[in-house]
């Protein structure tokens, strides 16, 4: 007698989307939620102090009225600046490790990479050391006889160098990761029609690598706008940036908290808006080359 | 005839890379050589070698108390970030579903949100209910920091493998869980691994969320912060994050090393 | 002795018990020892200290100020949160923190007395008390209440390096001096502030008119770009200094004794606008469940021993007029041969600022620009 045939079960979806409903629940209650919190305090109907409070927006009328703009925009420039810089900067380095056929180029990631994952006060530290008008470098340029640079550190260079080194490994690994899936076919047929290396980096390689591209200088920028750790270390006087005036309105002087709130609804809102005009190039950009 | 370099190119691109991994590592190596210098205040000219920074943080009670702040936090953290990465994942590439788009790209929203404001947020919506910060607090903001990197070291793995394999479980009877822990578990391991990994560094050394959610207990990174504070203890923290560092740094490299070589083993054909 | 009782749940016949053990223990130990020793077993302090203090003066590095206590009270040992700012403990409270003291300075004292988050310690209570700088008791008291026990204090002045600088007078404003652009550090503080009313030769620096503000402000951001660095943190400050980038600061009299142990030819200044002296006070918070504790832990830090160490170690200034440090540098710094060093003829003692929010608001506006 033949062995029992097992009668082929309806299949459910064995990973329904219902599996979402954890990770998502917990990104709405400590991420959405508060977010929402934060405007509630920035137009007082939230308020630190206890005591009679309403709808006003004041903390609204001070961001716009009281130097907080001209701050915002030079916090947005430094970032600006240091993200192009980062960029451009790792984009030969991905591409030297996705594309040269490197036997290594795993080994030599992660040693880009690994930095990133290590302490990053202690690397803004490091810096100081290094930047300081009797540090390394300024020592060494008295050593041959050079006038020491004073602008090295507590400064918006200090500031932007910093951000760069700490964000230079970060950056370089989605670029890699699209240089990395290029189809080098692409490449080789490119090379048949007789282009040349750099025609065909020019015209293939570049464009489609710009996606990665893209991802990997909102990865820089965004975080950067609202970096207070590094500008209050390394920054003096004029590295003063938008996150240390958030911070400053919830730790320092006298607690202002519905002014903070607004400051950080705002550099959300930004945000927000950034990310979705860029990933909608992204969009449009990826249904012209295909 | 190389497509992509020329020979020159490779040279100049080699040296190139060289001359960043210098960039990059040189400032941990200057951390190194200031954790055994003989002066409190790290300042060139050097004073003289010593190791008593590193015998006297096994003095500081608070030193040692806030690593093992920050070792529980983290634990906490990659424990629950890895399983939500889990689920994500797994809910992300096995199905087809309208909203996934936009379920994915609130998963990845954290990468980009500035730490400011994501502690400034936590810190507030703990205000409003009541509750005290703790080690909990800041894991909760950790956990929410790290869920993308899970994700993204996870998701892809999933992908990889054959879909046929939990089909032909599920064929022979097995139901979902069983699938899961006999035949899924064991592909993403070493994935796993990696993203617990990574989510245990990242929760050990941050810093901006922490110090807007911390409680009477300090994590190491806020502790070091505030060292900054006070001259004396700063030398014997520079010791002790020395050791963090270069600790972190040879455990992430060699787990991802053996990430590949186990990965690739069970790609393997038999 | 005074029966206060503190603000919880202790009822009348709590009181009478604790009278008649404190009469009854009294005749056979000192009367403080016996008070402490009575009500606290009677009312049954328990748990551990809850203090909330700057960082340095807890377990990591502060051992020393508190030991005694902890000698005597091994169950009830402290736990300290940190505190990076009067401002930031203010948040801290209100957002459901409970500790049982914490630490701000002076000019705070009055505010928080008038909030209704602390409460009046009971001085009979702390052996220690009479040995502290009376000034500096009399800056801690409000309504005659004593709220503020004071500890460590110390100077606001100038710290400058008398090789590189040539200061024309001794006045505060060798921080505003344009011959040494970029090599200037100021204090990130709204007391920044107060320094410029006082230079500017406001009527009251802690309370001026808007005008004297306005030109206080318009001041210091037209001074600004010389200011190098606006530390907020010590650690900054003396790595700056003694690396060089900073030649003109902003400082604390143990700036001043670190600068000299790195051979740094470095002079503290007595500017003649006089210099501002600063005081740390403790404040016992109400509704707390371990108040006799609190105040067996301010009186191991007001004790000659505790001053000692502070000022040999941190350089600091303690107040029991007793307490005297090893460094003679210190010594005179501080000016600890005078008891009214902390007040007039010789400083300012800094003092309550009725309109801080405003203060904090302005000094904000000066780092934006």
């Amino acid at each position: 007698m033949a062995a029992p045939v097992p009668r082929r079960r309806r299949r459910p979806r064995l990973a329904t989307p219902a599996l979402l409903g954890l990770p998502l629940g917990w990104l709405v209650v400590f991420l959405l939620v508060p977010v929402a919190i934060v405007a509630l305090y920035s137009v007082d109907v939230l308020s630190l102090f206890p005591g009679p409070h309403s709808f006003a927006l004041g903390g609204w009328y001070r961001l716009f009225h009281q130097g907080y703009m001209s701050l915002f925009w030079k916090s947005a420039k430094m970032s600006l600046i240091v993200s192009a810089l980062v960029v451009a900067t790792a984009y030969p380095l991905a591409y030297f490790l996705a594309l040269s056929g490197t036997r290594r180029k795993y080994v030599l990631l992660l040693l880009l990479i690994a930095p990133f994952l290590t302490s990053y006060l202690l690397r803004v530290l490091a810096w100081k050391v290094i930047l300081g008008d009797q540090g390394v470098i300024n020592s060494f340029l008295s050593s041959v006889g050079l006038h020491p640079l004073s602008f090295l550190l507590y400064s918006r260079f200090a500031v932007m160098i910093v951000l760069g080194y700490v964000w230079l490994p970060f950056v370089a690994l989605p670029i890699f990761v699209t240089l990395d899936t290029l189809d080098r076919r692409l490449l080789e047929a490119a090379s048949d029609l007789y282009a040349s290396r750099l025609q065909a980096f020019v015209r293939v390689t570049l464009p489609l690598s710009m996606p990665g591209v893209v991802a990997a200088f909102l990865f820089v920028f965004i975080p950067t706008v609202g970096e207070f750790v590094t500008p209050s270390l390394v920054g003096g006087t004029s590295g003063y940036m938008y996150g240390n005036q958030i911070v400053d309105l919830f730790q320092q002087g006298f607690p202002d908290w519905e002014t903070g709130a607004t400051l950080a609804l705002f550099l959300i809102a930004v945000i927000s808006v950034l990310t979705f005009v860029f990933v909608r190039f992204l969009r449009l950009g990826e249904a012209r080359v295909a | 005839m190389d497509v992509a370099l020329s020979r020159n190119g490779r040279r100049i691109m080699r040296v190139f890379f060289g001359i960043v991994l210098v960039f990059l590592y040189a400032p941990i190596a200057i951390l190194l050589v200031f954790s055994f210098n003989n002066a409190d205040i790290p300042a060139f000219p050097l004073s003289g070698f010593t190791l008593r920074w590193y015998h006297a943080f096994l003095h500081n009670g608070d030193l040692q108390a806030a690593l093992e702040t920050s070792a529980i936090v983290a634990t906490i953290t990659s424990i629950i970030a890895v399983a939500l990465g889990i689920l994500a994942s797994i809910g992300i590439s096995r199905s087809r579903f309208r909203g996934r788009g936009a379920a994915t790209t609130l998963l990845l929203v954290p990468l980009v949100i500035p730490l400011v404001v994501l502690g400034l947020s936590l810190f507030l919506l703990f205000h409003v209910l009541g509750v005290q910060l703790s080690i909990l607090t800041i894991a909760v903001g950790h956990v929410v920091i790290v869920i993308p990197y899970t994700i993204l070291v996870l998701l892809p793995r999933l992908e990889q493998i054959d879909r046929a394999l939990g089909e032909a479980a599920y064929d022979l009877g097995a139901g979902p869980l069983t699938t899961f822990r006999r035949v899924t578990l064991p592909l993403i391991l070493p994935a796993v691994v990696s993203a617990l990994l990574i989510a245990f560094t990242t929760s050990f050394d941050e810093y901006a969320v922490a110090s807007f959610l911390a409680g009477t207990r300090q994590t190491f990174p806020i502790y070091l912060y505030s060292a900054l504070r006070f001259p004396t203890q700063l030398p014997q923290v520079i010791a002790v994050a020395v050791v963090v560092l270069c600790a972190s740094l040879v455990v992430i490299v060699a787990a991802e090393l053996w990430r590949r070589r186990a990965e690739a083993r069970l790609e393997a054909p038999a | 002795m005074e029966g206060e009782p503190f603000e919880r749940r202790l009822s009348r016949a709590d009181l009478l018990r604790l009278a008649a053990l404190a009469a009854g223990a009294g005749v056979v130990a000192g009367p403080a020892a016996a008070a402490d020793a009575a009500v606290a077993r009677l009312t049954q302090e328990s748990g551990r200290l809850q203090v909330m203090d700057w960082a340095g003066y807890g377990n990591d590095g502060g051992q020393a100020m508190f030991a005694a206590y902890v000698h005597q009270h091994p169950q009830n040992k402290p736990q300290f949160t940190h505190m990076t700012s009067e401002s930031n403990a203010l948040g801290q409270i209100h957002s459901g923190a409970h500790p049982d003291l914490f630490r701000p300075y002076v000019g705070w004292v009055k505010y928080f007395a008038k909030s209704g988050l602390v409460q009046p310690w009971n001085p009979s209570l702390i052996p220690n008390f009479k040995h502290l700088n009376k000034f500096m008791v009399k800056a801690g008291q409000f309504n005659g209440k004593q709220y503020g026990i004071p500890d460590d204090w110390g100077f606001d002045s100038i710290l400058y390096r008398k090789d590189k600088v040539h200061a024309k007078e001794q006045s505060w404003s060798l921080l505003f001096d344009s011959r040494y652009k970029g090599k200037i550090a100021w204090f990130d503080d709204l007391e920044m502030i107060t320094i410029a009313g006082l230079y500017l030769h406001a009527k009251n620096p802690w309370n001026q008119t808007s005008a004297e503000l306005s030109r206080s402000v318009t001041f210091l951001k037209s001074k600004k770009h010389l200011a190098r660095l606006i530390w907020a943190s010590e650690a900054d400050l003396d790595q700056a200094f003694a690396q060089g980038d900073v030649w003109i600061a902003y400082a604390w009299p143990n700036d001043w004794v670190q600068m000299k142990a790195k051979k740094l030819p470095v002079v503290y200044m007595h500017p003649k606008e006089k210099p501002i002296a600063w005081v740390g006070m403790f404040m016992l918070l109400k509704g707390t469940p371990r108040p006799h504790l609190a105040h067996a832990y301010v009186n191991a830090w007001s004790s000659k021993k505790s001053g000692k160490w502070l000022e040999d170690n941190y350089g600091y200034g303690h107040a029991n007029v007793q307490a005297r440090p090893q460094s003679s540098q210190l010594l005179r710094a501080l000016q600890l041969t005078n008891p009214k060093a902390v007040t007039l003829p010789n400083a300012y003692l800094d003092r309550d600022i009725p309109q801080r929010a405003q203060y904090a608001q302005l000094w904000e506006e000066v780092k934006r620009a």
